[in-house]
Order: C-alpha cells, then structure tokens, then sequence
C-alpha cells in the first residue's frame, strides 16, 4: 500500500539533462523527489544550475535556447516534460518566479483578479479552491494595499504578492525560486514561516531554490546540494545541517583550514569523477 | 609572403587588409574585369539593371551605416533621398548645371538635415525613433511639394543630362561605368568607415548602449556622426537619382521607396556592406524578373493588369518570407553556403534532442 | 467656428477608431502595427463584399464585416506575428508593413483599384444634418462619433474590470510572468489584435460609407499613427485628447493653409511631441526605454 503511495509522488525528477545552445551542459542527471505536503529545498551557489532545473520543470527552457536532452519530469505520476508553461500551471505545478513577479502597472486587487479562480476551475480537478479572503488571511498586508499600484510595493510586498497570485491559481505543487533574494533576514524569516504554514495547513508539496541555506533549511523538511549541474549531496533536514561541509561552505559555520572553496574538499572531488 | 588562411594572422598589415586571402584577392578581381568587360556583351538594357543596381547600392549602404551599424531606424530614408534629388532640381532651376556643385550641395544638405534629424533623435529609441524619422519623411515631402508647386510644374521638373565642360554624361554605357564607381567608391568607403574608430563606437552602441557610453563613447556625438554620414551619402544618392532618372517628382519619395530600401538592408543581411549591396540587387531585379517570368508565362490579355498587384504582392511576400526565417538574410544564405564547403565533409551536429 | 468644432469632433472620432487599434496591439505585444490602416480599408472591403451579397440590411452588413475583420486579425497575429515572438520588435514593425503591403496587393488583385461606393448596396441616403450653431455634418459623421465614444466606452469598461481585459493588460506587461500564472498569452495577444481589426473594421466601414472606398485608405492610417504617438502609445484614454489634437490642427490648416500642409500636420504634431515629451500625452516614460 504505501509502495503505491511513493509512486505517485507530486513532483519527481530522473535523470533530468539540460543542453544550453546544443553545446553548453548545464545540468546532469539530476533526481529529485518532492513528498506530498513537505517543503524540499534545492541549495548551491551561483551557477549551480538551480534555476535551469525550475525552468525545466515550469517549462521555460525554450525561450533560452535549451533543451532537454535526457530524462524526465514526472507531475503526480504522469510525465510532463516539455508541456507548455501556462498548462503546467493549470495542472497544479506553480512558479514564483525569482525577478519580474508582479504585473506592476494593475493593483494589488488587479495582479489577484488576473488569476480569477473560476477561470481556471476547469482544468483544476479535486484541487482545493483557494478563495481571495483566505488569501488576505495569509497576507493581510494585501488586503490593505489591494488599490496601490503593485510597482510601488517593496520588495518584500512584492513577494508576498507574488505567493499570493500562485496560491490563487490553486497549486498542488509551489516551485519558489530564490524566495530570499534581496530581502531583509528579518523580512525572509517571515517569509519561510508563512511558506511553512502553507504547507501544513494547505499540504502544499514545495520546492525551494535558495542560495540562503540557512534560511531555507529553518523550514525544509528533506535538502537537496547541487554543484556543477550536479545533486552532490542530499538528506533530511537535519542530516544536512549536520554535514560538516554544508555547514562549512553554506551555512559558514565551522572552519578547516587551507579550504576555500568547496571544490578543494575532497569527497567532492570524487563525487563529480563518480557520476 | 605568408599565404593566410584568413583565420589566423601574422603580421599588422594582414590585418589590416581588406581583402585578406588570396582566394579573395582573385574573386575581386575576376569581378571587376567582369565588371569592366560587361559594356561589350551586355545589352543596353542589362547595362541600365546593373546601373540601377549601383544606384540603389549606394543608398542601401548608406542606410545599412545608420542602421546596420549604429543601430539607429530609419524609416525616413526617402526623404533624405529626395532631399538630395531635391536640391539638384533646384539648383539646376536656378541656372545651377554642374554636377560638380550640385552634388556636393546635395551632400552638405543631406549632412544638415542628417544634423536636424540626428539631434531630436537622441532622445529617442527604437520604435519611436522609427516614427520620428517616418514623419520627418513626410515633412522632407511636404516640403519638396511646396517646391514642386513653387515651379509651378506640378508633375515634376526635368533635369539636363549633368555637364562638366564639354564631356556631357549620356548613354548607357557613359552612366553603366558612372554609377559602379560611384557605388564601388561608397562601397570602399563604407567597409572602411566600419573599421574605423567611429564604426567601432557605432557597433558598440548598436550592441549596448549603456555599455558603449561606460566604455567612454560618446554616444550622443556619434549618433549624430552616424546620421550625417548616412544622410550625406543618401542625398548624393538622390541627386545622382535625379540625373539618371532625368526627372525629379515627389511622386517617385514615397514611403514605399523606405521600405524597399529598408528591405534591401533586411534581405540582404543586416550590418553587412555585401548584403547591402547583395540586397540592393535583389529589390533592384526582382520586379524585372517577375516581368520576364509572366512574359514568359504568356498569360491572356487581363493578366497584365494583375502584374502590378501581383508585383507589389511578391516584395511583400518576400520580404517577410526573410524576416520569418531568413533573419540574416542573403548574406547569411552566403556564409552557410561558404561553411559548408569550409567544414565539408565534416558539419557540426547539435546533440541529440530529448523528443 | 461651431463648423470648425464639429468638423474636428468627426475627424477626431474616425482617427480615435483607427488609433484604438494601435493602442491595443501595442500595448499587448509592444509591436506598432503600421499595417493598421490597410486592415481599416479591409474592413471597407469586407463591407462591400458583406453588403454584396445581402444588400439592403446595413446591420448585417457591418457586424459581418467587423466580424470578418476581428477573424483577419486573429490570423494574422495567428500566422504572420506569433512567428515573430523572440525576434527584435523592429523586425515585427517590418512584418507590420510587409502585412500592409500585402494586404492592399490583396485588395486590388480582387477588387481592382476602382473607387467604390457600398452605401447604395446597403440601402441608406447619407443626408446632411444641421446642427445648433450652424454647423453642418453628414449622418454617416454622426455614426462615427457615435461609434467611437461607444467602442472608447465598452474598451475603457473591458480593461478595466473584465478578467480577460485585466488578463490582456497583464500579459501585455509581462508576457513570461502572465504565462507562469496560467493565461495562454498567445490567446490573449491574438484577442488583442482581432480586437484592432475589429476597430479597423468599425472605422472602414463607416469611412466606406461616409466617403469613399479605395485601395489607397491605408494612408489615413499613418496619420492616425500620429495620433496615438501625441497621445502616448501605451495609454488608451490619451488617444482621445491626441485625436481632437491633430485633428483640430488638420481642420485648421485646411481652413487657413493649403492642402498640403493639411497632409503633412499630423506628422508636424508628431514631430513637435516627439520633441517636447516624447512618450506622448498620457503615455508613461518608462515606455520609451522599452522599445
């Protein structure tokens, strides 16, 4: 029974592959899994290949002149590699994007009423609705913003918008690209918070690209680390919090001498000779 | 002498050639003694295409400098054109004969006006530079319009095969070797503008402006630079328009004459004196060709009222045939053409794609 | 003088149509379709083709026509302007003109470049009508006032509180993001520009009938093109203010200079805005940055 269970998991990636301009490889089988109702964090630097892997998923690859060139994406068990964005987005599998997020020439109300939820109902299925006031519930700060043009939000407003507006549109799994960026840590704590309250009380299943570990590991549940385009490293929160090199080059607690960077460490060096 | 491949370069001078490879050295000049052999083979009228063709090239390469190069839209090069033909129809009204004044007047009219047109045009980008430059043409228009009524004549003015002493500019041939020259000359001119300091400010600005300005370009003053240059050598294009046309009308600067130069620029391949010219060819030929073929078709009587539309028709169709899927134009029809050969038997081979 | 007024309100009108048409695509797909009055002088010959075939029903005549012409302008952003997307804006205004050229090729291989007249075929007299102050317009002028402030009034309404305007504005801001949120942006910027052909229609139709009907209409469309600059590209409410604008120059420059100096005043107030504030009246700066 549970076996059936783990097969049909929200969002699972195999041996996904990327090619920028039929040349440039920019990620390498990477497999994921995210569990139904539990946030999953996605970590690396710059350059990692962090967002290439969400465009992947969301379906955005084509406008950079990449492609897949190997593996799959599976979206509650059915392989969806390659749909347009906007019918991933009907489907259930949302983006909050890492810049350009809110339509800034409409309101607050507009940017919401954009996603009208009884537009989208037909392709919803059993998904929950999501309604406007339970919105505002989550981001009161909305509520009374709703008739300032979105442009003159902060940058902090402007992400609750953004959450706000991929809620409406009823996912069942919440990509989150870069939640942090640019933002004030008390202002991202505030914000991982409510991410994790949208988990436990919606079961939202969330995938979260941070290049801030330490904020993003206070909620997740399981981690993935990714390096040259590569998984290198995952586990549960707490193992990952445990890991010596994790802790060293991305939550910059502890310190071995001579290191700097993290391609000096050794297993590294194998893992990468591994695969 | 070290044989180049034209990749790899040795010495300054080799670099600084324009014309890099022996391979090249001959195909130039296995094309001028064809261009200078023509008169003798050729027909009147094949003499008269090329001499067309020239024509047209000189204008589209002056345009390409503006737009290829720096970047700049121009939908208003009519009206440069017609300022130019403009100023040699008034002068030569004016008692004014020699083509030894009237296109140098042309010129220094077409740089004023390209300083009238380049100064407004700094504040502006793009689409709106677009359409500021397309009004402009109509203003250049209205003015030659209220020239035209002025003389009173109000189907055009004729214009005296141009003069100089007693050599007097007639005949085919006499306007065949004219016109090459005319346009190898600009031809020279504008390859070698493009590796000059300004060229490299033009591209640098096309490319980025921001960039260029933080690089120490003075963006404004070249823009401006751009505009002259292009508008100088348009409206010496349009005073020897005048001449060979032997007639100036405001009827023949429409805005159909932009776009088709601004096609010849798009089909020829953008920012490249070859497809320039490459495309000032094709425009130049294509109505001619369309003739033959439906001369050659013998279509029944109606079917030469359907050749104008027919003709229109095709240059449109055309046109955007190339900018759907030929962006880079005949010139880049070309360098496939040359890699293939260059690379043969091997190619480069994309990786394989997922689907 | 009440003459001058109500002429200008006529032009004004007529140029508000065809701007309209502008605004939306632009403002949508940020391409300036310069082909705009070619399919106002499609949506004339739609008419004539419509009021052909059922003569003597005027209303069947042009909502066939305004239909026809919303269909053309799906296709076309459908096959000529969807090919187009990731290609420079420049390269788009060119396949605008290509469309234009097209079109009126089009347009005189079936119907010849013969002057035509469709408001006999539809059955109606275009009586002059007197107004207070003196002032004299033909009825045909008083449907294209009518036309304009309604089509102004459903847009204004349509954008701003429809979900698919709100939708249409949103995927004209941000293309990428509209898509992330579920709106099949190609679906909508299509609407935008079956939505021009159907104001090209409203105003073909109704210049068909007031005046004339010829292949060469197109040209109205440029000078209304002027009429959307002084308004500000992406501001539908300023296209109002910039059509009486030109239109009140045009008529007084016919009054006190000369035709041709008529022809050429658009382009002058053009010119002068694009001078003193060139993202046009009501038009937003940042615009200018955008293109």
């Amino acid at each position: 029974m549970t076996s059936i269970l783990e097969l049909t998991l929200p969002l699972e990636l195999e041996n996904l592959e990327v090619v920028y301009h039929h040349v440039a490889t920019a990620i390498q089988g990477v497999s994921l899994k995210v569990q139904p109702s539990s946030i999953v964090t996605l970590l690396g630097t710059n350059g990692a290949g962090k967002t290439t892997t969400l465009r992947a998923i969301s379906g955005f690859l084509g406008a950079d002149n990449a492609q897949i060139v190997g593996g799959r994406v599976l979206f509650n068990g059915r392989p969806v590699t390659g749909r347009r964005p906007h019918e991933l987005v009907r489907r259930g599998l949302v983006l909050v994007p890492e810049r350009d997020k809110v339509f800034e020439t409409l309101t607050v109300q507009e940017n919401l009423r954009a996603l009208v939820p009884g537009w989208l109902a037909w392709r919803a299925g059993d998904r929950p609705r999501v309604r406007l006031d339970q919105v505002f519930e989550y981001f009161p700060l909305l509520a009374d913003r709703r008739r300032q043009l979105a442009g003159y939000l902060s940058g902090g407003e402007r992400q609750m918008l953004a959450l706000a507006t991929a809620l409406l549109c009823r996912p069942a799994v919440l990509l989150v690209d870069e939640l942090s960026l640019g933002l004030a840590p008390a202002v991202i704590e505030r914000l991982m918070i409510l991410v994790a309250r949208l988990r436990d009380e919606l079961g939202l299943a969330v995938l979260l690209v941070e290049q801030n570990a330490g904020a993003a590991l206070a909620v997740a549940d399981y981690g993935y680390v990714m390096e040259h385009g590569r998984i290198v490293y995952d586990g549960p929160r707490d193992r990952l919090l445990a890991h010596a090199d994790v802790r060293e080059f991305y939550l910059g607690v502890g310190h071995r001498a001579g290191r700097k960077s993290y391609t000096d460490v050794k297993q590294y060096r194998r893992r990468r000779r591994w695969f | 002498m070290a044989r180049g491949g034209g990749y790899f370069k040795t010495t300054y001078a080799a670099d600084l050639a324009l014309v890099d490879t022996r391979l090249r050295r001959r195909a130039l000049a296995a094309f001028v003694v064809a261009l200078l052999v023509l008169p003798r083979v050729a027909s009147p009228f094949i003499l008269d295409l090329v001499a067309q063709t020239a024509l047209a090239a000189i204008g589209a390469l002056a345009l390409n400098l503006l737009t290829g190069l720096a970047g700049q839209v121009s939908l208003g090069h009519a009206g440069f054109i017609a300022a130019g033909a403009f100023t040699t129809g008034v002068l030569i009204e004016n008692g004014v004969r020699s083509p030894l004044v009237a296109l140098p007047a042309a010129a220094v009219v077409g740089a004023v006006l390209g300083i009238v047109v380049g100064i407004p045009a700094l504040r502006l980008k793009g689409l709106y530079l677009a359409l500021g430059t397309l009004a402009l043409h109509h203003v250049v228009l209205y003015a030659c319009a209220e020239f035209q009524n002025h003389w009173g004549a109000n189907t055009g003015v004729s214009i005296p095969p141009p003069a100089i002493g007693p050599w007097v500019l007639k005949g085919a041939v006499a306007w065949y070797y004219t016109l090459t020259l005319a346009a190898a000359l600009v031809l020279a001119l504008s390859v070698n503008l493009r590796r000059s300091r300004a060229g490299r400010a033009w591209m640098a600005i096309r490319d980025r402006e921001i960039a260029a300005e933080s690089v120490g370009i003075d963006v404004a003053r070249y823009k401006v630079l751009a505009f002259v240059w292009s508008s100088a050598i348009t409206a010496v294009a349009g005073g020897l328009f005048a001449y060979h046309r032997a007639f100036v009308s405001v009827e023949a600067f429409g805005f159909f004459l932009a776009v088709e130069y601004i096609a010849m620029i798009i089909i020829g391949g953008l920012g490249s004196a070859l497809g320039a010219v490459l495309g000032a060819a094709f425009v130049t030929l294509l109505p001619h060709g369309l003739d033959a073929l439906v001369a050659g078709l013998r279509l029944s009587g109606g079917a030469a009222y359907y050749l104008f539309p027919l003709k229109f028709g095709a240059f449109g169709l055309l046109m955007a045939v190339f900018l759907l899927f030929e962006p880079q134009g005949l010139v880049g029809i070309w360098r496939r053409v040359r890699n293939w050969f260059a690379l043969w038997p091997l190619r480069y081979r994309p990786l394989r794609s997922a689907s | 003088m009440t003459q001058v007024l109500a002429t200008t309100v006529v032009v004004a009108s007529l140029y508000a149509l065809l701007a309209a048409g502008y605004v939306l695509v632009y403002r949508a797909t940020r391409v300036l379709n310069l082909a705009q009055g070619d399919m106002m002088t499609l949506g004339g010959y739609f008419l004539f083709l419509v009021a052909t075939s059922v003569p003597g029903q005027p209303v069947r005549a042009i909502a066939g026509a305004a239909a026809l012409s919303a269909l053309s302008g799906f296709l076309i952003y459908r096959l000529l302007m969807r090919p187009m997307a990731g290609h420079p804006i420049f390269a788009a205004v060119l396949v605008t003109v290509t469309l234009g050229i097209l079109l009126r090729a089009a347009i005189v291989l079936v119907y010849t470049d013969r002057i035509r007249h469709p408001l006999g075929l539809l059955g109606l007299a275009n009586p002059a009508r007197p107004l207070i102050g003196g002032a004299v317009v033909s009825t045909f002028d008083l449907f294209t006032v009518g036309a304009a402030a309604a089509l102004f009034a459903a847009l204004f309404l349509f954008l701003r509180f429809s979900p698919l305007g709100i939708q249409m504005r949103a995927a004209g801001e941000k293309p990428l993001l509209a898509s992330q949120r579920g709106i099949n942006f190609h679906l909508v910027f299509a609407l935008s520009w079956a939505l021009a052909g159907f104001a090209g229609a409203l105003a073909g139709s109704l210049y068909a009938s007031n005046v004339r009907l010829d292949p060469s209409l197109g040209v109205l469309g440029l000078k209304a093109f002027a009429v959307a600059l002084v308004g500000g590209l992406d501001s539908l409410g300023g296209v109002i203010p910039g059509a009486l604008i030109v239109a009140l120059v045009e008529v007084l420059s016919v009054r006190y200079g000369d035709p041709l100096l008529a022809d050429v005043s658009p382009f002058l107030c053009l010119l002068a805005m694009l001078l003193v504030r060139p993202w046009g009246l009501f038009g937003t700066k940042e615009e200018l940055e955008r293109v």
